[in-house]
This record gives structure tokens, sequence and C-alpha cells, in this order.
């Protein structure tokens, strides 16, 4: 480094005279290898900052576990979603994917991706849904797929059961079967392959506001089998 | 290796600045949220189904299968608006929202006179002024105050059975969204 800086100082001084001593040290080498390891550490720093940022959100909002959910056995529900009390997470999910959330006095919706068991939902597997149902007008479950929209069967039945419908159990309790085969009792058709969600909505609920929902309890959701 | 070390540390933080920038702005500039999917659909104060039902791929998803619903678009900086729908179904009810998707008012058809789906939407400036005389075919109409400009208003209505299909469609399209102006 040196060996190269002295006999540019030597020229210069040669043509120009007297000039300050330190200025050949600006074109050694070295600073140029310390600036390019300057740049390449900025910009990992900057792909870390802009690369994880982006894909932490990205995530956060993709997973339906997210912030401000309420999870009652195997069932989710976000209870301040869509107002404005609601936390940035589920207003960005809000404008990300266009829902218009049911307010407080038309309903709550409870999502499940996993049994009771913690095993996720799949589409080829038979359920049983059973245990009691909190106060509410009415309600209404769905099976859906990962968009939360009602999975498609190609049969005229829909993939959806409402509580008018269902028979009931002495004591007021309700099983329903979800199956692609016809059941007895109360049946929930599902068909194809894949993951699947179950969406069950409550309308007109005092469980809607957040109050009433320390005490809920909501039914299991237990695996029959499957057809592999 | 300090430094590599120093510029992981330093990316880990800007990753924290940039999630809650990002996170922050995605409700600002997304071009998916509800209003400006109604908004590619049609115009302002034209009641549009958004249930598949009607043809077409739904406009706003995650509505209830068991579910029919409609929504028109508003401003209240034009006037208040009047929202009706005449016909008995099962359940309706009903939602405001701000232009980004937020729930402002909720209210269904056990809130109503008679069930019956007549409704206004204004501001509370508008609200003191059409309080001073209100008109006598007002006087049913559940009046909602809401400090914002532009918003939605959604009727959601249950489809019980398929044999409801035709009265609750039929609900939903004679409904109006008419601006008001006195």
């Amino acid at each position: 480094m040196t060996g190269q800086a002295i006999p540019r100082a030597g020229n210069s001084t040669a043509c120009h005279g007297p000039l300050p001593r330190d200025i050949p040290q600006r074109h050694s080498s070295f600073p140029r290898l310390f600036m390019l390891k300057n740049a390449f550490l900025t910009l990992l720093a900057l792909a870390i900052a802009i690369g994880g940022g982006g894909g932490s959100v990205w995530y956060a909002l993709k997973t339906q576990d997210g912030i401000g959910a309420i999870r009652i056995g195997p069932w989710t529900a976000f209870p301040d979603i869509g107002t404005q009390a609601a936390d940035p997470y589920s207003k960005a999910r809000v404008a990300r994917e266009g829902v218009l959330a049911l307010g407080q006095a038309e309903g709550l919706s409870f999502i499940a991706e996993r049994d009771t068991d913690g095993e996720q939902l799949k589409r080829q597997c038979a359920y049983e849904i059973e245990g009691g149902f909190p106060t509410a007008r009415f309600w209404t479950l769905y099976a859906a797929d990962r968009s939360l929209g009602v999975v498609e069967t190609g049969k005229p039945r829909l993939a959806a059961l409402q509580s008018y419908q269902v028979l009931r159990q002495p004591d007021n309790s309700v099983v329903i079967s979800v199956s692609n085969r016809p059941a007895p009792g109360n049946w929930l058709l599902s068909d194809g392959f894949g993951r699947m969600h179950l969406v069950l909505t409550f309308y007109d609920t005092p469980i809607a506001s957040s109050t009433g929902l320390s005490d809920v309890t909501l039914p299991q959701i237990v695996k029959v089998g499957c057809n592999a | 290796m300090r430094r590599l070390l120093h510029a992981i540390l330093l990316g880990l933080l800007g990753a924290g600045i940039v999630h809650i920038s990002v996170l922050l702005l995605v409700p600002e500039f997304s071009e998916r949220n509800a209003w400006s999917r109604l908004a590619m659909a049609t115009d302002l104060y034209r009641m549009t189904r958004l249930d598949a039902e009607a043809g077409g791929t739904p406009v706003v998803k995650s509505v209830d299968p068991l579910f029919y619903a409609a929504a028109c678009r508003f401003d209240l900086s034009d006037g208040m608006v009047r929202v009706k729908a005449p016909g008995n179904v099962p359940f309706w009810s009903v939602s405001v929202y701000d232009r980004s998707g937020h729930n402002i008012y909720s209210f269904n058809d056990h809130s109503a006179t008679g069930r019956v789906l007549d409704s206004i939407v204004l501001t509370p400036a508008q609200m003191i002024e059409i309080r001073k005389d209100l008109p006598e075919e007002l006087q049913g109409a559940i009046f909602v105050e809401a400090a914002i400009d532009e918003g939605m208003f959604v009727i959601r209505s249950f489809v019980p059975d398929d044999s409801w299909k035709p009265n609750v469609s039929r609900f939903l399209e004679q409904s109006s969204c008419e601006l008001q102006d006195y």
C-alpha cells in the first residue's frame, strides 16, 4: 500500500510544488476494499430489513391464528375485526382481503382449522361435531376452502347447515357428521381433497360483545376416519 | 466478523421498522379492499349484489353461503343517504362501513319498527339540521349518525332453504339506496 503511494506523492511534488502530503493516501486500495465491504454489509442489512420486514408481515397476515384472536377449543374468532378498535394486523387483513366483517349486532364467526386433537382438517376425512352451542337467534355452519369460501362439491346440496334444520339431542346439544357420504341425523356434506376450514357463525347473539365471550363453550370436532 | 454481526443486527432492527411501517401502510394503499372492489363493479348509490347467486364472481368475499347480501357506496358530503327495502324475510342485518372497511354501525331486524328496513345515514351536522324539523315520512326510520364522508351500506339476509331464495332475492333487488336532500 505504502509502496504504491510514495512514488505518486513524489510525482505530484515535482510538478506542482508543495502539496499536502496526505492526498495520495486517498488513492490507496485499502479504502476502496473497505468501501466495497461496507457496501456489501449495508446491502446485507438492507436485504434483511426489507425481506424480513415484508416477509414477516405477509406471514402474519396469511396465518389464520393471528393477533387479536380468541381461541375456544378448536375454534378461533376475531371479535374486534373490522372495527376501529381492531389491532393493526386485523386492519391490514381486512384491507388486503376485502373483507366486510360482521358487525356486533349482526353476528360473530368462528373458524376451525384443526380438530380437537390439533390435527389439520381435511376434506377427505369424516368428522363429528358434537356439543352445545351458545345462545343466538340462529347459527350457520359451513365447510370452507382456504380462502374461506364454501367448498365446491359439484352436487346440488350446499356444504352448509343452519340451526333451524338440525336435529337436537334430548339435552339440546347437536351432533353433526361431516362426511362425503350421507349420514343419518345431521349431515354436513364435504367433498374433495386438501385442507378444509369449518366456519361457524352465530347471528344476533350476545356473545358478539366481547364480555359474553369469556364463558362460551363451543362444540368439539372429533375425527372419525379418512378416505385415503 | 464483528462487522457482519453488526450488519445482521442492524438488518433485524430495520426489519422491525419495515414490518411496522408496511403493516400500517397496507390499509392505506390496498387496492383490493372492499371499497375498491365495489367501485370497480358499480357507481355510487347503486345497490349491488355481493353474493355469487346473482351471476359472476362475488364482489366481496367471505359471505356466508346461506346468506344473500347487497351493498351500495355513498358519499355523505353530497347529502344524507336513505336505504329502504320492502318485504318480509326471516332475518336481515345491516352494517355501515367507512371507506377502509371499518364497521361503524350495525343493527338487525329486531331493532327496526315492524321489521321493515328503512334507514338514514347522515353526519352529526346533518343530524342537528334534521332534528329541528323532522319530516313526517322519516319518523319510522333508523338514523345512523356517522362522522364519515364516503362509506358503504351492506344488507345481509338469511336464506334458510331453497324455497326462500326468490323471496330473499326480491327483497335485495327491490332495496333502494338514494341520496336525500333537504
